[in-house]
């Protein structure tokens, strides 16, 4: 019987995860979108997408638009990979009990 | 980790990770079908101003039109795309855009379209519309909306169609009315119908990217 894959800690959140498979389908995105589609609050926001930069799924532009400041994020490869690395894994976890 | 997970609780993981990439594709990269309607609207318009008597971008120049079915092609073709395009664009989910990048693509575009659907008519109305001139401001500004969108999103492909634009609003200057029209439907079949099934193809194949890897 194949051993059941780890599931990653780091984007296993559902905010985190949200962000992260949210910046899979998009070039860049600014902190307000990802605001508006998690319907998260600033800090929290803020604090897990400071945990996905920190494990290097993200890479995060800080710059100022009309004297206002702006954080632009993206996916990095690497991100990329562990959600594809994820899905991976909750496909296997399910087995035939994935609802699709 | 996953032993305290439910089922449940994974599918609700897996079906998360498929809405947010959907809902960001849906947002901010469907962009193909555009094109291909435009793509489209131009040439029906030409089909149907130059009909049966030669090929010409509106068939001015041919007597025997009867001038209210001549007058009538571009104007009704182009005002159907519009509300069309608004039609399905709002339907996919016409929301301020998320990115400072999308927003000055999306700028370009509007600004491009307001300043051709007033000039054009303008011109018309006023007597001043001929046909070469008309299809080197129509390239010539279409290279320039793609040609910035090409710049900003550093897409190669959009940049070559503006490129193919720009070549055709110069050839537009020289040569016959048919020639014009010729030089015209090949840069509307290049940079309009195959470039807009070419982008459709790449949103289609991107949002399936992660699931399909995993």
């Amino acid at each position: 019987m194949p051993e059941l894959p780890d599931l990653n800690p780091v984007i296993h959140g559902k905010l985190r995860l949200a962000v992260l498979s949210l910046l899979a389908g998009v070039e860049q995105a600014e902190f307000t979108w990802l605001r508006g589609k998690t319907g998260s609050t600033d800090g929290n926001l803020g604090a897990q997408l400071l945990k996905l930069e920190e494990a290097g799924y993200l890479a995060v532009e800080k710059k100022f638009l009309m004297r206002k400041p702006q954080s632009v994020y993206r996916i990095t490869e690497q991100g990329r990979e562990a959600l594809a690395e994820y899905v991976q894994a909750l496909k296997m976890l399910l087995g035939p009990a994935i609802n699709v | 980790m996953q032993e305290q997970m439910s089922k449940q609780d994974l599918n609700e993981r897996f079906a998360l990770v498929e809405s947010m990439i959907a809902e960001g594709r849906r947002s901010t990269e469907s962009w193909g079908w555009v094109f291909l309607l435009w793509g489209v609207a131009y040439s029906v318009a030409i089909g149907w101003a130059s009909c049966g008597r030669g090929l010409s971008v509106w068939g001015s120049n041919y007597v025997e039109i009867g001038p209210a079915r001549v007058g009538l092609a571009w104007p009704v073709t182009m005002i159907c795309s519009v509300i069309l395009t608004l039609a399905i664009g709002l339907r996919k989910g016409g929301r301020r855009s998320g990115t400072a990048s999308v927003r000055a693509i999306v700028s370009i575009w509007i600004s491009v379209g307001v300043a051709m659907l007033l000039l054009f008519p303008a011109l018309g109305a006023s007597g001043r519309l001929e046909e070469h001139g008309f299809v080197a401001i129509v390239t010539a500004m279409l290279g320039v909306a793609n040609g910035a969108s090409g710049l900003i999103l550093r897409w190669k492909a959009q940049i070559a169609c503006a490129v193919v634009w720009w070549t055709a609003s110069a050839i537009a200057c020289f040569g016959s009315p048919a020639q014009t029209t010729i030089v015209f439907l090949a840069a509307i079949f290049l940079c309009q119908i195959v470039f807009g099934t070419y982008a459709m193809i790449l949103e289609s194949r991107r949002s399936r990217r992660v699931i399909s890897h995993a």
